[in-house]
């Protein structure tokens, strides 16, 4: 056991006694200062990134056509913007109708036809009658029914081509056949 | 002129201008950024006909329809029709006006779409068009001062309701001036396209005596002749009276076939048979510009009277506005990054 102890104690101081010996110590210098340098090149990074994005702001003609650029189209906003602001300036002021404008009731409509009768009489003084309202409306009824009529004679006679030439030739024989209004 | 005399032609236009039996229509346009239309037409009558023949505007089957009635305090009775479209473009629009048969079939009517990118924003114009009818007419605006433009194509109600407010004798006097004026317009038109057929029918067959700048010069002369004879007119006109005193007596001879002709032509386009309407557009984005009104919910409105088209175009305009937000968010970085850079410069320079 004693032995044993013995022969431990000397390998230890064995060991204790030998140093590493360095076989390329420019070598380890140069690992540390690569090390070091990486740290380094870690912390200027944003710099990096700075210079690679602003780049151009040391490229004179780069630098100067981005101004220009920007200025040119600040001018444009401020242009467009007051051209539309003065626009709708001026349209806030144009005439605002009341929503009773756009859907005339049925009561504006015989005002409108009595103003309309009145109106031809004042232009046409020498055929001026009296008339009463409800005469005033069944008159023009009567136009409109007979409009109706007209337009379905019409389509009539255009889709019948024997019906029309007919009435063709009877207009011609009858030398220039007037309709009266 | 043969038995219809220009009062008559005159009295009969005004008359189916407004006659009773058509529905009271209005259009609305919803215009949609990328060119598509929503149409609504809702159409009121005392009636329920509501034939293609008695409606304005082309609708159709492929529409889709509501119907409502409507009974007011007084126990009046309103038919609704409400019908509703989607046009793709206003392509589809044109093709539904140039297959038209609808009541105001024999006017020219045209839609438009423009859209304009300018970076910050994106314009859009849309308008719907009428085509004149006469073809040597004069423009309203020679007769009539701005003012009174504007109360010639207002709407009539807003007339009516001027009439009768507050200023009402301003704008009874407004309103006569108009009527006046535009007496006068019609009168003049009526010639103007009665010498400018006449001289086109009679071209090549009496020297420049019928060329229509040398009876032009004497138009006046010729309206003059025509007011002085307007009770008479029918009678003097085919007496011959009328045309000898305008063209000389040989002459009245020799071309009473196309002085005729001429006249009933003029008549034609002055039997214009158009039922009014209104027209209503709503535009994409901020509305920038119109030449119609704008009701009490920002929507423009148009009356479509025959006589805005008479001798013009009448064309219902808006233009509007959309910002485009990317192209705001591009420039605010482009912006960013152009000071930022500056700013970097100057603190490296330091």
């Amino acid at each position: 056991m004693k032995a044993g102890s013995e022969k431990y104690d000397r390998v230890i101081n064995l060991l204790r006694k030998s140093n590493p010996e360095l076989d390329s110590t420019a070598g380890i210098e140069r690992d540390v200062i690569r090390k070091i340098s990486e740290i380094e090149r870690s912390g200027i990074n944003f710099s990096g990134v700075v210079d690679f994005l602003f780049g151009w702001v040391y490229i004179g003609w780069v630098r100067r056509s981005l101004i220009a650029a920007s200025v040119v189209m600040v001018m444009i906003f401020v242009y467009q913007q007051g051209v539309i602001l003065k626009r709708i300036d001026k349209i806030s002021r144009q005439v605002v109708v009341s929503d009773k404008e756009i859907i005339p009731t049925i009561d504006d409509k015989i005002e409108k036809l009595l103003m309309v009768y009145k109106n031809s009489g004042r232009k046409f003084p020498s055929k001026t009658i009296t008339i009463s309202e409800g005469q005033m409306k069944e008159l023009l009824e009567s136009v409109k029914d007979l409009q109706i009529k007209y337009k379905d004679l019409e389509e009539l006679i255009d889709g019948d081509p024997e019906l029309k030439k007919m009435i063709e030739k009877k207009l011609t024989d009858s030398n220039r056949t007037k309709i009266n209004l | 002129m043969k038995n219809k005399t220009v009062k008559v032609v005159i009295a009969f236009v005004i008359i189916m201008s407004v006659s009773c039996d058509e529905p009271q229509t209005i259009v609305t346009n919803y215009v949609h950024p990328d060119g598509s239309v929503t149409r609504k037409i809702e159409m009121r009558s005392s009636k329920n006909n509501f034939k293609q023949k008695t409606i304005q505007v082309p609708v159709d089957s492929t529409w889709s329809f509501r119907d409502s009635l409507e009974i007011n305090q007084k126990g009046d009775t309103t038919w609704v029709k409400r019908a509703e479209k989607q046009f793709k473009s206003v392509d589809e629009i044109n093709l539904a006006y140039k297959s038209d048969s609808s009541a105001n079939k024999d006017v020219q009517r045209e839609a438009s779409f423009k859209k304009s990118f300018k970076w910050f924003n994106t314009e859009y114009r849309y308008s719907e068009k009428i085509d004149k009818k006469f073809l040597y007419g004069y423009p309203i605006k020679d007769f009539l001062n701005s003012e009174e433009l504007v109360y010639f194509y207002s709407p009539e109600s807003l007339r009516h309701e001027k009439e009768n407010g507050p200023d009402s004798i301003k704008y009874k006097a407004l309103s006569a001036s108009v009527r006046a004026k535009t007496d006068n317009w019609t009168y003049k038109n009526l010639v103007s396209e009665w010498i400018g057929i006449f001289s086109r029918l009679t071209a090549g067959k009496h020297g420049d005596d019928f060329k229509e700048e040398t009876l032009k010069s004497k138009e006046n002369e010729i309206l003059d002749i025509v007011k002085k004879n307007e009770e008479k007119f029918d009678s003097l006109w085919l007496n011959g009276y009328i045309l000898k005193e305008i063209i000389g007596e040989s002459n009245a001879v020799k071309y009473r076939v196309e002085a005729d002709s001429a006249i009933k032509t003029a008549e034609a386009n002055f039997l214009l048979d158009f039922k009014n309407y209104s027209v209503r557009i709503v535009m994409p984005g901020r509305l920038l510009g119109t030449n119609g009104f704008i009701d009490s919910s920002h929507i423009l409105l148009w009356p479509v009277e025959s006589d805005y088209f008479f001798t013009e175009p009448y064309e219902m305009w808006a233009e509007s506005k959309a910002p485009n937000i990317w192209a705001w968010i591009v420039s605010g970085l482009f912006l960013a990054f152009v000071i930022t850079g500056v700013v970097v410069r100057l603190i490296k320079k330091d």
